[in-house]
């Protein structure tokens, strides 16, 4: 076991978050089906779909939703193989692993029952877990897809002509943005860590250098509010947030908002 | 060794620890009122800290659900060779108080939701309740009440910290726990195929607690107590939260309007006392919440068949539920104290029970910010 | 000569630290000034004086005869007006480049002034033109380098147009090249209306950005003068710490004599 094994964990971690920004850029300007469409459409069609998901009480409705999804994906350029590295398999290993158990304790009529090990698996059992992890699919391959299609800064105006409040989409975006310069500065902290440190470190010096590096990270980011504020003083801020939105809606935006929408109250009659 | 195994937020998936619920565990009627309990915690905090920041607010607010993404990415190394993961909640409490801290999460949430696409956009209400309000009114509750008025550099800062940290992350488990457990109770089909998450209460609430009494709890109050003091030594200043944050030129602080928060709250303490005799919809026993016993009886056996769509429970009780059933003992066995009979009163009395709860937690942090002024709310 | 800024007698303080101590000067319009001095000697806070982001505990500002205080910067005409014909580049561009991408950046300060949305767009490419960064516009700040960082950070204030720029560092940090572009930059306002004022620590730039120089040591200005008579004055530049004295050996002899980086070589007496 690496000695810094903690340490590196985290800062994969890092490194991740910033590939994962880096694979949305690319997947953005794309020309796909979803990046053709007005961001409004794509946020509201893609939520539209995903609240479809959690409503449908069928199965075979939620695969036809997810089939959908997948059709999408692939208009839109966006890689069945990111998609699989990223979402299903992360969640066969999470959701797939919790909803395991509920092939067994789930009351109901036993379709296969072990008298060595004294547990049975009941039918309810098996369409409850696969019910739930369909659903975990479905919603979470539509959400990626769209984040990946959609530049951040879009998602931010869509949701600013969606009416949500022009402070929270500020301060939304301005996180999103200090966001890097954060893991770019915890990752300096880190990586000066791990090469001054000789020797293994016991529990608690490990915890102590995480807190102390924690705490160093905070006290920056006080600064930087503190200078950004001072910047933004700087430039004419007196406290109202005025932003610009340039977005039009074109026909093919129509003929896309409806093609989401009618999906999604299709799959849910079907699937009531 | 290095992990290589499924990610979440950026992690490595340590699955008794996670609380951010995503699409599909939760039914369409739950995430539209957790949305509207969230919207409401939104609201009223963006107000707040407008009244208390003035246009210092949105920097400090941003750069701060910043800092607690990142934090959420550390490995905290604990106790034991483990390592879990902080949420930042008990920090983000003590330097910005609970409206700040509310801000600050939520964003960082909605971050994670909506650009990396880690965690639910229909459950965003729901974590957004359970992490970003209840965790940061917990810990700020517990922060107060347990530092009182002592020196900023004492020793007691740092304890209070650390166990606000772990009390805030159990606070938001539970929470998490009960709306996953209710799930089955009240979202099933004909057949009785739980809907969304398919474990009742009585499993719900140890699996999540277990993973969060040990690891996250931890990780939270590692670095809440690592921070403070830190702090204690480098930045003085921060400790003495919003009020000392808030001292820059032109910023214009008007003065807070406990009233009307108040009033507000009563609203909400109302709005849940309705919901809560939701759980007595079903007549009898919860569908769901059967012990061991109820398998057995005849009578309820035949109670239990009807409203499975006329399926006969199974003959013996599934080992499973054997199992499970001695690992959780609810303090209200049957959620009755033995004297009362009626499972309808019984319901009411759990009911009252847990909103009491929260009344007087709400009135322990009014009374705690008043006692105390120097806080971190003028309220 | 119209006077832009009248700095009389100013004092400052960080929490109980004082910053600016008993400091007075004038500055006229279309001035090129360099603020002369190291790191601590208070350049930057009276920068951030000048552009009314502090307010002295002591002593007056006044710009074009308008007095710089917190009330009067409440005002919002006054506040507006002030914020666009005066601009402050700071010293480190990540601070100054909040918004998502670079368009965004620039258009900040005509919305903020609230002109229309076919002027801002207008104006924001005509600014993007004229500093070569039209290939950056929807790049986010965190995928720029140092030099288009700072190129970024200048546009998004010369967008407005401002009649007095205030320069924290630019050029520090900056591979050579960019620094030169800067130089370039700050050389071409020279005979026009802009007053432009440079806070630096580095000796080589200040004849190719300034008139004038006023040298800052411990919060207060301890001499003025031309470019060519500060930087011959050695003692002076000794005592402000902005050149050392090096120790040297050659042929078995110690000496040490102050010089400054930068300059090949020098011939000395031993």
């Amino acid at each position: 076991m690496s000695r810094h094994s903690f340490l590196e964990s985290t800062l994969q971690g890092f490194t991740r978050a910033v590939a994962k920004a880096l694979q949305s850029e690319h997947a953005a300007s794309q020309p796909g089906l979803l990046q053709q469409l007005d961001p409004r459409v794509r946020v509201i069609g893609t939520f539209a779909l995903v609240v479809s998901v959690i409503l449908c009480r069928r199965l075979e409705a939620i695969a036809a939703i997810l089939l959908v999804a997948i059709a999408i994906a692939v208009a839109s350029r966006v890689s069945l193989a990111a998609l699989a590295k990223r979402v299903w398999l992360v969640i066969l290993g999470f959701t797939g692993v919790i909803a395991l158990p509920a092939l067994f304790i789930t009351p109901g009529e036993p379709l296969f029952t072990s008298p060595a090990l004294h547990l049975s698996i009941s039918a309810q059992g098996v369409r409850t877990a696969v019910l739930l992890v369909l659903r975990v699919e479905t919603a979470a391959t539509l959400t990626t897809v769209l984040v990946l299609s959609t530049a951040w800064t879009h998602i931010l105006k869509a949701l600013r002509s969606l009416h949500l409040p022009a402070e929270i989409v500020t301060m939304l975006a301005m996180t999103h943005r200090y966001v890097f310069l954060l893991i770019e500065t915890a990752n300096q902290m880190f990586e000066s860590r791990k090469s001054r440190t000789v020797g293994v470190l016991s529990g608690a010096e490990r915890r102590r250098m995480t807190a102390r590096t924690a705490g160093v990270l905070l006290s920056k980011s006080i600064e930087l509010s503190q200078e950004v504020y001072l910047a933004m003083l700087s430039r004419g801020f007196r406290g109202e947030v005025r932003l610009l939105t340039d977005f039009r809606l074109k026909p093919r935006d129509y003929v896309g908002l409806t093609a989401f929408l009618f999906t999604g109250c299709l799959a849910v009659w079907m699937g009531r | 060794m290095l992990s290589r195994g499924p990610t979440y937020n950026n992690a490595p998936v340590e699955i008794d620890e996670i609380m951010h619920i995503p699409d599909g565990y939760l039914s369409p009627s739950t995430c539209g009122t957790l949305y509207l309990f969230a919207a409401w915690g939104w609201y009223a905090a963006l107000k707040r800290i407008k009244q208390l920041l003035a246009t210092r607010a949105i920097p400090l607010i941003s750069v701060f659900a910043a800092f607690s993404f990142v934090v959420m990415m550390f490995n905290v190394p604990l106790p034991g060779g483990t390592t879990g993961h902080a949420v930042g909640v008990g920090v983000a409490a003590i330097v910005l108080g609970p409206w700040g801290s509310i801000l600050a999460i939520s964003i960082a949430l909605a971050i994670q939701a909506l650009f990396f696409g880690d965690g639910g956009i229909t459950t965003l209400g729901a974590n957004c309740f359970n992490m970003a309000i209840v965790g940061s009114f917990t810990a700020y509750v517990v922060y107060r009440t347990i530092a009182t008025n002592s020196n900023l550099k004492s020793r007691q800062r740092v304890v209070a910290a650390a166990v606000a940290g772990y009390v805030a992350i159990n606070a938001s488990a539970l929470v998490t726990a009960v709306e996953l457990g209710i799930q089955p109770m009240l979202f099933h089909d004909a057949s009785g195929t739980p809907l969304y998450a398919p474990y009742p209460l009585h499993v719900a609430i140890p699996a999540m607690m277990i993973g969060h009494l040990t690891l996250a709890g931890l990780a939270e109050a590692v670095i809440s107590a690592g921070m403070v003091s830190y702090l204690q030594r480098a930045d003085l200043g921060l400790l003495r939260g919003v009020s000392g944050l808030g001292q820059t030129p032109g910023t214009i602080i008007a003065g807070a309007s406990p009233e009307r928060s108040q009033g507000r709250l009563w609203w909400a303490v109302a709005l849940l006392m309705l919901f809560t005799p939701l759980g007595i919809l079903a007549a009898g026993t919860a569908w769901g919440e059967w012990s061991s016993a109820d398998l057995m009886n005849p009578h309820t056996r035949e109670q239990i068949a009807a409203a499975s769509g006329n399926h006969a429970p199974p003959s013996s009780v599934p080992v499973g539920i054997e199992r499970l059933s001695t690992l959780w003992t609810a303090p209200f066995p049957g959620y009755a104290p033995g004297f009362i009979k009626s499972p309808v009163f019984g319901y009411l009395l759990s009911a009252m029970f847990g909103v009491g709860f929260l009344v007087l937690a709400s009135l322990l942090g009014r009374a705690v910010g008043r006692k105390w002024p120097g806080g971190n709310l003028r309220s | 000569m119209a006077s832009t800024f009248e700095v009389q007698d100013i004092s400052f303080s960080y929490e109980a630290i004082p910053a600016i101590r008993g400091l007075t000067l004038h500055i006229g319009e279309g001035d090129r000034v360099a603020l002369l001095g190291a790191n601590g000697s208070g350049k930057s806070t009276l920068l951030r004086i000048l552009d009314a982001l502090y307010f002295p505990s002591a002593g007056t500002v006044t710009f074009k005869g308008e007095a710089l205080t917190e009330k009067h910067l409440q005002e919002e005409e006054f506040s507006l007006n002030f914020r666009r014909r005066v601009a402050l580049v700071f010293q480190n561009p990540d601070v100054q480049l909040f918004n998502p991408t670079v368009f965004d950046e620039i258009a900040y300060g005509p919305l903020q002034l609230q002109w229309g949305k076919e002027d801002v767009i207008r104006r924001v490419d005509e600014t993007l033109e004229f500093m070569s960064i039209s290939h950056l516009r929807d790049r986010p700040p965190y995928r720029l380098s140092g030099g288009e960082k700072k190129r970024v950070a200048l546009a998004s204030v010369l967008v407005l147009d401002p009649e007095v720029l205030l320069l924290d560092e630019p050029t520090a940090t900056l591979d050579p090249k960019s620094q030169s572009q800067v130089v370039d930059l700050i050389q071409q306002w020279k005979g026009t209306a802009r007053t432009v004022i440079t806070a630096t620590h580095q000796l080589e730039i200040v004849e190719d950005i300034a008139d004038r120089v006023f040298v800052l040591e411990a919060g207060t200005v301890i001499a003025e003068g031309t470019p060519a008579e500060i930087l011959s004055n050695t003692d002076l530049l000794l005592r402000a710490n902005l050149i050392h004295a090096h120790r040297h050996s050659h042929g078995g002899v110690v000496h040490s004599h102050p010089h400054l980086h930068g300059h090949s070589r020098h011939e000395h007496e031993h």
